[in-house]
């Protein structure tokens, strides 16, 4: 039955992610200026607050849904996070597509995404990074460069896409677990970003770096990809949710007290900028129940359908897209002093420009909607 | 909890009233807009659909949701024929929720019959840059009467309305009461001082005939005040037809690109299918992205009413979102349609007026 309320037990959720986004605001400045420290495992205040996934585990019965809950967890996000993540993509796939062997030789560990290359980003078939099977030491052997690995600098590991031997005038798409310490395996140190620099983003370099067969794990392309049907739409909560802080703060600081938006009037009784904080607030709420119905679609169908891909594909054109907006618009409204160093507000204008870039650029997302809304493969469009 | 899940019912109510829009509204559409007219046979077929006479709901229990949902795939066929059905629906609706006793006796029975019953609230008025929040229309308290003054502007079929609900600042005086609260009032077309201009042609949505209606020292019962003495909320009347609106154009904007979408399959433009242009594919992908964040919206706006919340905020963030929309929209159908979406031929220069139109609008609709 079509209902927009949130559980008393959602809402619980809700206040504990805006309790530690609260306190993460105070860190925000000082990570943000240290790009090279990697986040904490955890804040200090931590250990006085529940943990969140804990908490949603406890709760699940009684939230709207687990992946409903956890998104609106998401859409109250703030960096630094209260507790660092202690699963990345990498690990997700282990999880969905690894023989119980392997789950068990890499449980535990962290393990990041490596696919994206200086010559590689949305393409998949520009990856160069390449793999070849020793047979006489059961070995593959990986050569490659792979670039903006999110949460490597803290992990045990990635999970590295590679291109196997010809085969049949193919190279195809192999996956392997590389894990730090490994020979042949050099970082490169923290990536240097406009924004969002509190996430810990690493390059590395592989040279003859050899794993064992068991590393590799029996992933293409294609089901690399499914883990991001999950993932989209909590970037799109997050980019939304850096819109949004600045969106607050644009109205604190433009409403003189007593100042409300009047919702009951016109267009045309409103000043210029009532009428363009309105519409803003407008785009932020749209794009906030369109990650919500890809969440409610995910919790009804599961995450490994065509209609997710559809709907996560959706979602994150709605929070690339409004995160740009945005935050260019806010700090159009509220002038010079937003630029001062003194205020979040610039901050956020460059954390969320990446939001419609990386996770599937909004131009990728739109093929995807669109192949499927005109039934055009690939080769019809692209 | 959060939930999008139609119900069995509003399944029901979809597919028919997609297939009813389909079969009967679409057909009719251009001719209606080129004949400035809606054909009796139409507007019996639009009133057999029921829906006006299901907002009487004995226990109170009319569904907003579901009125949203239907609202849409009637749209989607026509807008203007929508919005033909949804001007009494928002009437019976303010009647029925709001109404006094004695109101609901005299008025609801006139729309219980078979045949289209036209009534309509009286909302905008006709000044540039014209806003609700800035009513130009007086109530003034005389000797225990109302007396209206003003005029109002773009009222759908008011020519033949029994009854128009307009909607007035309310002060013991008149002047500039711009602060005074607005209320409605319960006029027949037919009583001293009301004057029907003729209409003069519309942008779009022209089949509605919507035309000017002066009122000059109209005396209004107190009895015909909606909700009587000191009573009815306007401000939620007008969160109803924004929320219907936002459904109404909603349907609209999906209407375009279902039209687009197998046009630009087939156009072939240096070699390959118009489709195939990366241009057009993302403008179509905008399209459905935008079309469905609009529902959600909308959906969200209807919820509020439906659940008896106050649905202020939630009904003009649904408008602003879905007028910006379905005019972008709009916009990008008659584009890819080339020197056909400017020609009458085609429906998409009609969609693209009639988006325009509708977005300019309020309190002519309702959930």
């Amino acid at each position: 039955m079509i209902d927009f309320s949130l559980t008393a037990a959602d809402q619980r959720l809700v206040q504990l992610a805006k309790e530690e986004a609260r306190i993460s605001r105070t860190y925000a400045r000082y990570y943000d200026q240290n790009e090279d420290l990697i986040e904490p495992e955890e804040l200090p205040e931590a250990k006085d607050l529940p943990n969140r996934l804990d908490m949603l585990k406890e709760l699940q019965s009684q939230t709207s849904g687990y992946a409903i809950a956890e998104s609106l967890m998401q859409l109250e996000y703030a960096d630094p996070r209260m507790r660092r993540n202690k699963s990345g993509l990498g690990d997700k796939i282990v999880a969905y597509a690894g023989t119980p062997e392997q789950k068990t030789k890499f449980a535990g560990k962290l393990l990041s995404i490596a696919l994206t290359e200086p010559g590689a980003g949305s393409d998949p078939m520009a990856i160069r990074a390449s793999a070849r099977y020793d047979a006489e030491t059961d070995e593959w052997v990986l050569n490659g460069e792979k670039i903006y690995c999110s949460q490597f600098g803290a992990a045990d590991g990635a999970m590295v896409l590679a291109r196997g031997p010809l085969d049949n005038g193919v190279r195809p798409f192999l996956a392997f677990v590389v894990e730090k310490g490994t020979p042949g395996l050099t970082l490169l140190g923290q990536v240097k970003k406009m924004g969002i620099r509190n996430w810990d983003t690493e390059d590395f370099v592989l040279q003859d770096c050899r794993v064992p067969a068991i590393n590799k794990i029996d992933a293409d392309f294609k089901k690399t990809m499914i883990v991001f049907n999950g993932t989209r739409p909590m970037i799109a909560a997050y980019a939304l949710a850096i819109g949004r802080n600045l969106l607050e703060f644009t109205r604190e600081k433009l409403l003189g007290s007593g100042e409300v938006l009047d919702y009951a009037g016109g267009r045309s009784g409103r000043s210029a900028i009532h009428d363009r904080l309105i519409r803003l607030e407008a785009l932020a709420d749209a794009t906030r129940l369109s990650i919500l119905h890809c969440k409610w679609a995910e919790h009804r169908d599961g995450v490994m359908t065509e209609g997710a891909k559809i709907e996560a594909a959706t979602a994150k054109t709605m929070g690339g897209m409004a995160a740009r907006r945005l935050t260019q618009e806010c700090m159009e409204m509220l002038g010079p002093l937003a630029l001062s160093e003194e205020f979040l507000a610039e901050k956020w204008f460059r954390d969320a420009r990446i939001f419609d870039i990386f996770e599937g650029a909004g131009e990728v997302n739109r093929l995807i909607v669109a192949r499927w809304l005109l039934g055009y493969s690939q080769k019809e469009l692209n | 909890m959060i939930d999008f899940e139609l119900s069995e019912d509003q399944k029901l109510a979809q597919s028919a009233m997609q297939e009813f829009a389909a079969s009967v509204m679409r057909p009719a559409a251009q001719p209606s807009d080129r004949a400035s007219c809606i054909e009796p046979a139409t507007l019996s077929a639009l009133w057999s659909t029921g829906l006006v006479q299901a907002q009487i709901d004995e226990d109170g229990g009319r569904s907003p949701v579901l009125n949203a949902i239907v609202l849409e795939e009637l749209a989607a066929a026509d807008a203007t024929l929508a919005l033909a059905l949804a001007a009494p629906m928002a009437f019976v609706q303010a009647i029925v929720d709001q109404g006094t006793p004695q109101q609901k006796e005299q008025l609801l029975p006139l729309f219980a019959g078979d045949e289209f019953h036209a009534a309509a609230i009286a909302c905008m008025e006709p000044q540039f840059g014209f806003d609700v929040s800035r009513l130009q229309t007086t109530a003034e308290l005389v000797d225990g009467r109302y007396m209206l003054n003003g005029t109002k502007a773009l009222v759908p079929f008011a020519a033949s309305c029994s009854h128009f609900l307009v909607i007035a600042r309310v002060g013991a005086r008149v002047g500039d009461s711009r602060g005074d609260p607005a209320a409605a009032f319960i006029v027949p077309r037919d009583a001293k001082g009301v004057a029907v201009a003729e209409p003069r042609g519309t942008l779009g949505l022209r089949a509605l005939q919507m035309t000017e209606v002066a009122f000059d020292g109209v005396l209004v019962p107190a009895a015909m005040r909606l909700g009587g003495e000191g009573g009815g909320d306007a401000q939620r009347l007008i969160a109803s037809a924004r929320a219907g609106l936002s459904a109404v154009l909603t349907g609209l904007a999906r209407g375009v690109l279902e039209y687009v979408m197998p046009y630009t399959k087939d156009r072939v433009v240096f070699g390959t299918a118009l489709a195939r242009k990366q241009v057009i594919a993302f403008r179509i992908a905008d399209m459905h992205i935008d079309i469905a964040a609009m529902r959600w919206m909308t959906w969200r706006a209807a919820w509020e009413l439906e659940t008896k919340q106050d649905a202020t905020r939630s009904a003009c963030l649904a408008l602003t979102y879905a007028a910006e929309r379905a005019m972008a929209i709009a916009d990008e159908g008659v584009q890819a349609f080339g020197g056909h979406g400017y020609v009458r031929a085609h429906p998409i220069e009609m969609w693209y007026r009639n988006a325009r139109a509708a977005t300019l609008l309020e309190g002519c609709a309702g959930v």
